[in-house]
């Protein structure tokens, strides 16, 4: 599968790409987008089969991404990996069509429990 | 408006590291008394909304460059100023989400913000107190973390 990692990050990028691997999801193809708005148009170039988004992002938030994609009829699996994780956020993230919400710090044992149901 | 508390801090604090800079719990933040310690790298991030302030890591270089080497699984002596930027500033960021999420709906994070140069915090935040501080060292080298509550909350 090809994964999308956004986050304007670098570090936070190679922690999740480090943790995607220490879960055991070895093998997949893993692009890269440093904003928001770089994330929602290499969904259309990239084509991939999973997004880990961060949500505080500049140029245009992951919540913004999800949502253009979603209004463009774009229903790629989308989840967030964000250091804010509260109810609010939550309900945020599910009515724009988030599959799940991973916050940080988060360990190889939340990665695999949430991303095993979708990356096998 | 309550704000968090040392405990909150300590709490997180220690989260974090045990994700991303002491996995092998080999290398913990020892906290230590009060004292003027270096503070070369500040890195803050505000939050805004119900309640109004900031959360802010001042480290020395060394200490940046180290958790850089940390977070990027690099040589210390491969880390650019960039990756020291990054790092620390992803640090508060992912300090301040948590202590954001202490704090009521409606509140907005901003994007984090580095600085190096060591001045002192206190010059930075005119309109704001601090509200509580956990100083440390890590690997030898110091870092304190504190958040700051605008006078007005």
């Amino acid at each position: 599968m090809k994964i999308l990692i956004a986050d304007d990050s670098r570090v936070m990028r190679q922690i999740v790409t480090r943790t995607l691997r220490q879960a055991g999801f070895d093998g997949h193809d893993l692009v890269e987008a440093a904003d928001g708005r770089q994330a929602h148009d290499m969904v259309a170039d990239e084509k991939p089969d999973l997004v880990l988004s961060d949500w505080n992002m500049p140029e245009m938030t992951g919540i913004e991404c999800l949502r253009a994609l979603r209004a463009g009829g774009v229903n790629v699996p989308f989840g967030f990996v964000t250091s804010e994780g509260t109810d609010e956020m939550r309900k945020m993230a599910e009515d724009a069509g988030a599959l799940f919400l991973i916050t940080k710090p988060f360990t190889a044992e939340t990665f695999s429990d949430v991303l095993s149901p979708i990356l096998g | 408006m309550t704000s968090p508390t040392l405990e909150d801090l300590q709490t997180i604090t220690e989260q974090v590291w045990q994700s991303y800079l002491d996995p092998e719990g080999l290398n913990p933040l020892l906290t230590v008394p009060e004292d003027a310690l270096p503070s070369d790298v500040a890195a803050s991030i505000s939050v805004s909304g119900p309640w109004d302030g900031h959360v802010v890591i001042t480290c020395s270089h060394e200490a940046s460059r180290q958790a850089a080497s940390a977070l990027l699984g690099i040589e210390a002596g491969e880390v650019t100023g960039d990756d020291v930027a990054d790092a620390v500033g992803e640090l508060v960021n992912v300090i301040g989400g948590n202590v954001k999420s202490l704090l009521p709906d409606g509140c907005l994070l901003s994007l984090p913000h580095v600085i190096t140069g060591g001045q002192p915090q206190s010059s930075k935040y005119p309109s704001a107190v601090e509200v509580c501080r956990l100083q440390g060292v890590w690997q030898s080298e110091p870092i304190a973390v504190s958040v700051w509550a605008s006078k007005a909350a």
